[in-house]
């Protein structure tokens, strides 16, 4: 297993190159008064304690043409989010540290218009969220695993079915 | 006799007479006394007189020598009836002339001669009175007369005075007797009444009695006062007594537990109704040792032993036993009795209460089977985790494979070593479900290994240092799953205590207990260095519901752990330190071999 404690993005893989882009489209295409698709990358910000999964839905959605960074703690993940202004935050929900909620509500306070996706292994996370709720903030918490396309589907902003 | 012992008035009335009679006796002395005397001086007086006139008409007799004339003089003396004999006699002693009452007998009596210069002398003898006087003409002794008297006049006098005396006494008595009616009236009475009231309330034990007062202001009436006074006083303490009683007992029936009430020795005598109404029992069956009915001949001789050691010692009793009840069905009570003592500090009586502990026994095996559930809910929920992710990371894995073929063996690899993680994980952790309904050979280094592993994340997270100092094929007999629970319990609790970087030595190795017991087994200890347990703590730590940890614990763990020790007839201890750099905790787990069988 590996960890990532000084909060830097590392890769388990080999470098895979540039995603192909533009893949199978992606939400932020927009036709410009010349008809030229404007492509602006959604930047998507991946937080797992487990670097395995942080790792293999960065290298997910980039090849889906995104920006992901995908970081295995809370603290580096804010750090990261003050310069880098990410569209989506996905994040696991129980992890040493910073839960996911209190990265929410965090990564809300620094990019209001950040959408917040958490997903879960487990399902004891209902007083996460009551205490979230009381303090003005709703999450949802998807449940692991996901698979990848409804992922994808809700990162580009289809509700999930 | 008996009479007047028993009775106040019979002995004043006997006081009475024997103080009238008395002094009626004394006064008829005296007065005796005094007619004897006079009576005496009398006839010495009258015979003396008359024996000098014998004796001036008898000088010419003597001198001339005329016997005839002497007893002429001497028949004068037939008038005076008490003179038996008299007589004269010449100077020598000779008989001169004489005269005889009775003229039968007439012989001289003999003369006792006075002495020189003596003139008269006089005597009483046997029912007569004696004078001899001399004669006297010119100065010289010419000759003796000799008078002799009987009693009889003094006689018949004591006759009459003893008639009248009788009477006096008589009538003095029968006054005496009347006068101490009256004064009993006055004194007696109210002393009787006094002994009626009294026989009537220790008799009757009816207080409201009270002895009649009277006008009086003597010592009597002092004694009834007080005596009613006493009364009053016991009549209020009587009934504030009962008020009490009445109050205990309406208490002692309302309570929900059953009560009683013992001798020093044991028997019971007193319950209060609840216990009649749930063992459906009579107060007859119940006396004395009666009790012993309602409990389980089983169980009866250990109470029994223990009942009697109290009762030896005055020790206070606790015990837990079943009662048979009215329906036939035994229900567990909690049993206390205290001693009851009196001034001297000896008992004097036990007070005893049942509580009836059923529900609250059937409450904890609930709460115990709940949170056997919990348990098994948080672990599942710790298993989901550690099955949700790997599985996560299978399915991003080869939907990458699917995408980029060229790199798909090496997602794939890396897929199958998260698959070795999910089957590592359900090896380990179904242990925890294995059907533990029996007992069977348990590796104890290779559950600890697998409970390591279990909570290895965790303790890499932490950064703990775990170092197991044990051998291998250690081995007892027990339920796997169940020493797997313990472990893991006292491992989970290890890695809470502990700040990061701490270290926790697990050691494991084969002991006979030196108890006594001579017992063999396996005693496993986790000594972590963590923050201990605080001594206000230590005594709560393995009672349910207690944590320190509110917000991730129940309280339930170490109690847990405490019971399956229990089940498994092993032990747990703990030591621990708080002393700031030396703080830690040791539990020690002793498992027997096997466990005993029951």
């Amino acid at each position: 297993m590996i960890m990532d404690l000084q909060g830097a993005s590392v890769s388990v893989f080999p470098s895979f190159g540039e995603p192909v882009y533009p893949p199978g489209g992606s939400s932020h295409e927009r036709l410009d008064a010349d008809g030229e698709l404007e492509m602006k990358r959604m930047r998507v910000l991946v937080v797992d304690d487990e670097a395995i999964i942080a790792d293999t839905v960065v290298e997910i959605l980039k090849q889906e043409g995104f920006d992901a960074e995908g970081l295995s703690t809370g603290t580096s993940a804010i750090e990261l989010a003050k310069e880098w202004h990410p569209d989506v935050l996905l994040s696991d929900v129980i992890m040493p540290g910073l839960n996911g909620i209190e990265i929410g509500m965090k990564i809300r306070e620094i990019a209001p218009k950040c959408r917040v996706i958490l997903f879960s292994g487990q399902a004891a996370t209902v007083d996460l969220l009551e205490q979230a709720r009381r303090q003005g903030h709703k999450f949802d918490i998807l449940a692991k695993p996901i698979r990848p396309e409804q992922l994808i589907g809700l990162i580009k902003g289809k509700s999930p079915s | 006799m008996s009479k007047l012992r028993d009775s106040l008035a019979g002995k004043l009335t006997a006081m009475n007479m024997l103080v009238s009679g008395g002094a009626l006796l004394l006064a008829a002395i005296s007065f005796f006394t005094y007619e004897i005397l006079t009576f005496r001086a009398n006839m010495t007086t009258n015979r003396t007189v008359e024996a000098q006139i014998i004796g001036a008409n008898s000088v010419s007799p003597l001198i001339f020598n005329d016997p005839a004339a002497a007893e002429k003089t001497l028949s004068a003396l037939r008038a005076s009836k008490h003179i038996v004999y008299a007589a004269i006699y010449t100077n020598d002693g000779t008989f001169f002339a004489g005269y005889w009452r009775d003229s039968n007998s007439k012989a001289p009596l003999p003369l006792s001669v006075l002495k020189t210069g003596e003139q008269e002398r006089h005597w009483f003898g046997d029912d007569q009175f004696s004078l001899v006087q001399t004669i006297m003409f010119e100065g010289k002794p010419v000759g003796m007369v000799y008078i002799c008297s009987d009693l009889q006049a003094l006689y018949d006098r004591f006759k009459s005075y003893g008639l009248i005396l009788l009477g006096i006494v008589g009538a003095s008595l029968v006054a005496a007797l009347a006068l101490s009616r009256i004064a009993q009236r006055v004194i007696s009475k109210p002393i009787l009444r006094l002994a009626e009231t009294a026989r009537f309330v220790s008799r009757e034990k009816d207080f409201r009695a009270r002895v009649p007062t009277t006008r009086d202001h003597d010592e009597v009436a002092v004694l009834v006062n007080a005596f009613n006074e006493m009364l009053i006083e016991i009549q209020k303490r009587d009934s504030a007594l009962q008020e009490s009683e009445r109050q205990f007992r309406s208490l002692a029936d309302s309570i929900p537990q059953l009560a009683w009430m013992g001798e020093a020795t044991g028997e019971l005598f007193w319950y209060n109704r609840r216990w009649y109404e749930y063992t459906g029992t009579t107060p007859q069956q119940m006396l004395g040792w009666g009790w012993r009915s309602v409990h389980d001949p089983a169980q009866l001789p250990a109470v029994m032993e223990k009942w009697k050691r109290a009762i030896e010692t005055g020790e206070p009793f606790d015990m837990i036993f079943p009662l048979r009840g009215a329906d036939g069905t035994y229900r567990d009570f909690l049993t206390l009795a205290s001693p009851v003592r009196d001034d001297k500090g000896n008992v004097a009586r036990w007070f005893g209460t049942n509580t009836d502990i059923t529900e609250q026994r059937r409450a904890e095996e609930a709460l115990r089977q709940t949170e056997k559930l919990a348990a098994t809910g948080r672990l599942a929920a710790s298993i989901a985790h550690e099955i949700n992710n790997p599985l996560e990371a299978v399915i991003n894995l080869v939907y990458l494979a699917r995408k980029q073929p060229e790199n798909a063996r090496k997602y794939l690899e890396l897929a199958d070593q998260e698959l070795e993680r999910i089957a590592q994980i359900t090896r380990n952790t179904l242990g925890f479900y294995r059907d533990s309904s029996s007992t069977k050979e348990v590796d104890i280094s290779e559950v600890l290994g697998e409970v390591i592993a279990l909570y290895w994340r965790k303790i890499q997270f932490k950064k703990i240092s775990v170092r197991p100092d044990y051998g291998n094929g250690i081995k007892i007999v027990g339920f796997p799953g169940e020493i797997r629970q313990i472990f893991a319990n006292l491992v989970a609790n290890a890695i809470e205590a502990l700040s990061a970087e701490g270290s926790l030595v697990i050691r494991a190795s084969r002991v006979t207990l030196r108890d006594g017991s001579n017992r063999a087994g396996v005693r496993v200890t986790f000594l972590d260095n963590g923050t201990g347990i605080a001594p206000e703590n230590r005594k709560k730590i393995f009672e349910p519901f207690y944590t320190t940890k509110k917000d991730v614990g129940t309280g339930l763990g170490l109690w847990l752990t405490l019971q399956l020790v229990e089940k498994h007839h092993g032990s747990l201890r703990v030591r621990t330190s708080v002393e700031p750099g030396r703080s830690c905790t040791v539990f020690s787990v002793f498992l027997p071999e096997r466990p005993q069988t029951v």
